[in-house]
């Protein structure tokens, strides 16, 4: 009966029409109040339509009523509503409830272990499982319940973890000769090693029979054998499984524990012989590999491992030259791209193990050998793609070599750039699109950035920076051209373009990146927010939506992925899932995102009504920061995409650092950016007291936190703490001049010049600070249209004086953004080819562009003119909208 | 040389070098963690000695009797690591595990026709054409559309080879599924 009556409720939702769904739900309850599964799924609707009072007053009261839980109907409509409402405790009572009418029924008890499972509700599950256990016989629930002690001992009371882990322990050790897969035998694993009890876990991974097998069959066991016996310094053993796994596959995890267990097993001897036997026992095995076909690679590289470890711990006179075997293994495998980044770090390492003294002369040894092997390189880099890779990876390497010697000259950086750039994008090769000839593209963009930064990088010479930088998109549009599949180029480019101010462009090339799904996470950082601050504040805020749906999606479905571990019994995934949802819920970049989808809101333009109904309803509760939930964000933006050529902590040869165009927002950054929407809905609510607190924090945190801020960003925040005073005073309009005033002043100062035609370093005002200052100053002027509705609304003669006061800026803003736009229309490109192609600034890759790139610089050159007008006029259609 | 280790979820956050090459596909990231519930030990990446990602293999089991399989659901490696023989360490891993641990009776995969270098190197691994498959790739913007390989390769399993006998006739996606 129950059925037939609901059923046009479910119809109604299976073809997502949640609205007729409620009304079906009315009508049926006006007939029968007390319905409990109509009003389950009242309440579910409810839940999905954001009413969430609504929905958990129905659902308490259905909780109140226990026979209704004896209805499937509730049971399931009242979980999901309350799985809806992220409320897992009250989720669990709906299971419990009903569990009290069907005592034992294992299917919802199954329902509370997974609702606690999903939720990190550790001890609930772990008390499900064990019911579970207790009433059903399936060995499944046994290991729901080890893994809920494990998670218990490790993620909550670190006082039971003891007893917890014992426990578990004890539950596994019925099972060990039971085991049916490595995922079990991982827990096992993991039970015994979060007690530090590794012999034992030696012991276990040694077995005989099935459970040897089994590990055998398992790459990642095999390694983590190995690194047992190297953590209970069984150091002769390690060395010895390490031997018998290296005989077998060529793995570098294993070479790497196989080098640590002998540097670390001869440090503690003292007999020199010995040493000298053990060591010379290794490099014999690493030979032996080195000549077996196709691991010639790894094993090499493992004796450079090798001596630049034994180097590191002081025992040098037994170890080869860590340097001679670098320079061996680069003559081996130059031809390989994976070669540099292979040699990096234990140049790097070994660099930084040398003496000062020393350190001059291995550096002096690389650049000889360089010097050498490059112009013989480059000589027969036409004879195929091998020699040209060869030619790539060292001037990586010669590269690297410059960094390390802290050579800042740009002169040397612009080295042998035309040799590069010829073959990379004018030669036979580079029409057949070799893959080395773009990375020469990339190495000489790089190295055009290097030479730029050094040489004009003090304020003073700036302009000629910007020059430098156009000349090296020239280059990197050249090579994108060629190969469009190179995207490190294009990363770059992305960078440089928005360095000269340019979205449009950058954007495009952003969008050929089909970047997507995770990848708004790590690599979202790329675009999002430059699009505020070059004015193309709707393209921008399109990007955020994009972003924000990503990571509701993924909070949305990201409990079904725990559930699915315990369902398919794959343990061994339940930490890792725990520690990247946790990473990707608590997303540095997700709140970055979403703060600059607040600001692209706060700029869309409306009526008075539609303006103040926009701020009062705003949800700022959501958004209120503490220390303590800043302190759980992750960063999880990667940076090391941009494949750097030097290591990170090098801050002058980062060119990831180097050509950022505004800071990376931080958490001071989020802070400041979630005050600014609450600042604006207390002032639209008259909430003076919550005003004045807000405001108060705004200004210190943009003292305190300056660096993190761009000039731009850090004008418009000044402007609203400002803005927040003049609302104050506003009581006596008098009081209100002074900060009237300076807000104006702050917004004028920021609109283009009057005479912006006649200034000699017009093009260069432009490239910098012209847009982003004018989008800040946008920004903040619709700002004070919100304050000006606001007054009208609740302190009109302050209104009627802060009104014609705006209508006078905004009339001169039109003037001068319409005099910027015709300009940039008129003079953008002449003045790029006069300024930034003429310059002095990196003479060869003038000449290289003008002589041979003629296309390319045109196109970069339009690019540039286009993306600026687009800004200027997306920016004055802003101010023609802004009326009030 | 590299080590060859199961996927993680965390890798999610530091496989662009990968995946930003324009012919490889970036899922949902529920479709990734889905493959490492189900089939943990299919689901392979290779890790350089600098710590970075070079490439991974997602792999799947499927088919009931003797059509018991492992499927190539995506093998990929950053552009800075092909010519290494990656490709085929990761092939072997997944074609061992299929072998050793889900006893299976084959492996297939599906294949632009166009990527000659991949057909080759799985033809050079002892995969055959098995059937081609019309309308199989779907434009993206990107890539083409394109029928596709399916290419098989018999496990000892499969001891009369009865896997690997070619279907003369092109088939529809509908007919590929298990």
């Amino acid at each position: 009966m129950e059925s037939r009556q609901l059923r046009p409720i479910y119809s109604a939702l299976e073809q997502s029409n949640p609205k007729h769904a409620l009304r079906e739900c009315d009508k049926l309850l006006r007939k029968h109040p007390n319905l409990h599964g109509a009003r389950a799924l009242k309440a579910f609707i409810l839940a999905r339509a954001g009413e969430i009072q609504e929905a958990l007053a129905l659902g308490q009261s259905l909780l109140d009523t226990p026979a209704a839980m004896g209805n499937m109907h509730v049971y399931r409509s009242l979980s999901m509503t309350y799985r809806a409402l992220a409320r897992p405790q009250e989720e669990i009572q709906v299971y419990k409830a009903a569990l009290e009418l069907n005592p034992n029924n294992e299917t919802m008890l199954c329902d509370v272990f997974m609702a606690a499972a999903r939720n990190r509700l550790f001890k609930e599950q772990h008390q499900a499982a064990v019911q579970l256990n207790k009433l059903y016989d399936d060995q499944k629930y046994l290991w729901w319940m080890t893994v809920s002690l494990y998670l218990q001992a490790k993620y909550l009371d670190q006082e039971a973890a003891k007893v917890q882990l014992m426990l578990a322990e004890r539950l596994i050790e019925k099972l060990v000769d039971r085991l049916k897969s490595t995922e079990e035998l991982r827990v096992y694993l993991d039970v015994l090693d979060e007690q530090g009890k590794y012999e034992q876990m030696v012991k276990v991974m040694g077995a005989q029979g099935q459970l040897a097998k089994m590990i055998a069959n398992d790459p990642d066991l095999v390694t983590l054998r190995i690194s047992l016996l190297v953590k209970i310094e069984d150091w002769e053993k390690a060395m010895e499984a390490a031997v018998a796994t290296l005989d077998e596959r060529d793995n570098w995890a294993d070479y790497k524990l196989y080098i640590e267990a002998l540097v670390a097993s001869i440090s503690r001897g003292t007999d020199k012989s010995d040493q000298e036997k053990a060591v010379f026992s290794v490099q014999a095995n690493l030979q032996k590999w080195a000549a077996t076909t196709g691991r010639a690679r790894g094993a090499r590289l493992a004796q450079v491992a090798l001596s630049t470890q034994l180097f590191a711990a002081g025992i040098t006179d037994i170890a080869e030259s860590p340097e001679k075997l670098v320079w061996s293994y680069i003559e081996a495998f130059k031809h390989k791209a994976i070669c540099y980044p292979d040699v990096m770090q234990f140049i790097v390492a070994h660099i930084g193990n040398t003496k000062d003294s020393q350190r001059e002369a291995t550096l002096n040894y690389y650049q000889q050998q360089l010097e050498q092997q490059l112009s013989e390189t480059r000589s027969s880099a036409s004879q195929d793609e091998n020699h040209a890779q060869a030619w790539v990876t060292l001037e990586k390497l010669r590269y690297l070599v410059q960094a390390l010697k802290g050579d800042t000259d740009p002169g040397s950086w612009l080295a042998g750039i035309d040799a590069l750039l010829a073959f990379g994008l004018t030669s036979a090769k580079a029409r057949k699109k070799q893959a080395a000839c773009s990375d020469m593209a990339l190495v000489a963009s790089q190295r055009i950035i290097q030479a730029a930064f050094f040489a004009y990088g003090e304020a003073e010479t700036r302009e000629q920076l910007h020059s430098a930088l156009f000349k090296s998109l020239c280059v990197m549009e050249a090579g994108i051209r060629l190969n469009e599949g190179n995207f490190l180029l294009k990363l770059y480019a992305i960078r440089i373009y928005l360095y000269l101010s340019c979205y449009e462009r950058a954007r495009a090339i952003y969008e050929t990146l089909n970047i997507k799904n995770i990848q708004l996470d790590t690599l979202g950082h790329l675009i999002v927010g430059h699009g505020i601050s070059l004015g193309c504040f709707a393209a921008d805020l399109e990007l955020c939506y994009k972003s924000i749906s990503f990571y509701d999606k993924f909070r949305s479905r990201m409990l079904n992925d725990i559930q699915s571990v315990y369902e398919e019994e794959t343990y061994s995934n339940i930490q890792d899932f725990l520690e990247f949802q946790s990473n990707l819920v608590q997303s540095m970049q997700h709140d970055c995102t979403h703060r600059y989808a607040l600001r692209g809101e706060g700029l869309e333009f409306g009526s008075s009504k539609e303006t103040l109904a926009k701020w009062k309803e705003a949800d700022v509760s959501s958004i209120e920061h503490t220390e303590e939930s800043l302190d759980t964000l992750h960063d999880n933006r990667d940076t090391l995409v941009m494949g750097l050529l030097t290591p990170h902590n090098m801050k002058q040869w980062n060119l990831e650092v180097l050509t950022r165009s505004m800071p990376m927002p931080g958490r001071g950054w989020i802070q400041a950016f979630s005050l600014v929407p609450q600042i604006m809905h207390h002032l639209v609510c008259a909430d003076a007291d919550a005003l004045r607190t807000k405001a108060a924090k705004l200004a210190t945190l943009i003292d305190r936190d300056a660096l993190e801020f761009s000039e731009a960003d850090l004008l418009f925040a000044r402007g609203i703490v400002e803005l927040t005073s003049l609302y104050i005073k506003a009581t006596d309009k008098n009081d209100i001049a002074d900060h009237l005033d300076k807000l104006l002043d702050s917004i004028n100062a920021n609109l283009p010049e009057d005479d912006f035609d006649s200034q000699p370093n017009a093009l260069f005002m432009l490239s910098s600070d012209a847009i982003r200052n004018l989008s800040a100053a946008t920004e903040l002027f619709t700002y004070m249209v919100s304050l000006r509705h606001a007054l009208a609304a609740q302190r009109l003669p302050a209104a009627n004086i802060v009104g014609p006061a705006l209508s006078q800026t905004r009339k001169r803003a039109l003037k001068l953004v319409n005099q910027l736009r015709s300009w940039i229309d008129k003079n953008g490109r002449l003045l790029i080819e006069e300024q930034w192609l003429n310059e002095d600034a990196c003479a060869a890759v003038s000449r290289f562009v003008v002589e041979s790139q003629k296309d390319t610089f045109a196109m970069v050159s339009k690019a540039c003119t286009t993306s600026w007008l687009r800004s200027v006029r997306n920016i004055l259609m802003h101010w023609e909208q802004c009326t009030f | 040389m590299s080590t060859i280790r199961r996927f993680r979820a965390m890798d999610l956050f530091r496989f662009n070098n990968i995946n930003l090459d324009r012919y490889t596909e970036t899922y949902d990231v529920q479709f990734y963690l889905n493959y490492m519930c189900k089939w943990p030990d299919l689901f392979t990446v290779a890790e350089s000695p600098a710590d970075t990602l070079m490439g991974y293999n997602m792999g799947k089991l499927e088919g009931e009797g003797e059509l018991w399989h492992g499927h190539v659901t995506a093998l990929t490696v950053a552009p800075e690591c092909r010519r290494l023989g990656l490709a085929r360490g990761l092939m072997r891993g997944l074609e061992e595990a299929s072998e050793k641990i889900h006893n299976c009776y084959f492996v297939d995969l599906f294949v632009r026709p166009s990527n000659s270098v991949a057909v080759s190197m799985y033809e050079a691994m002892g995969y055959i054409l098995y059937r081609q498959v019309i309308d199989y790739y779907m434009s993206d913007g990107v890539m083409p559309s394109e029928y596709a390989y399916d290419m098989r390769k018999a496990l000892p399993r499969d001891v009369d080879k009865k896997s690997i006998v070619p279907v003369k006739h092109p088939v529809h996606v509908e007919d590929t599924f298990f």
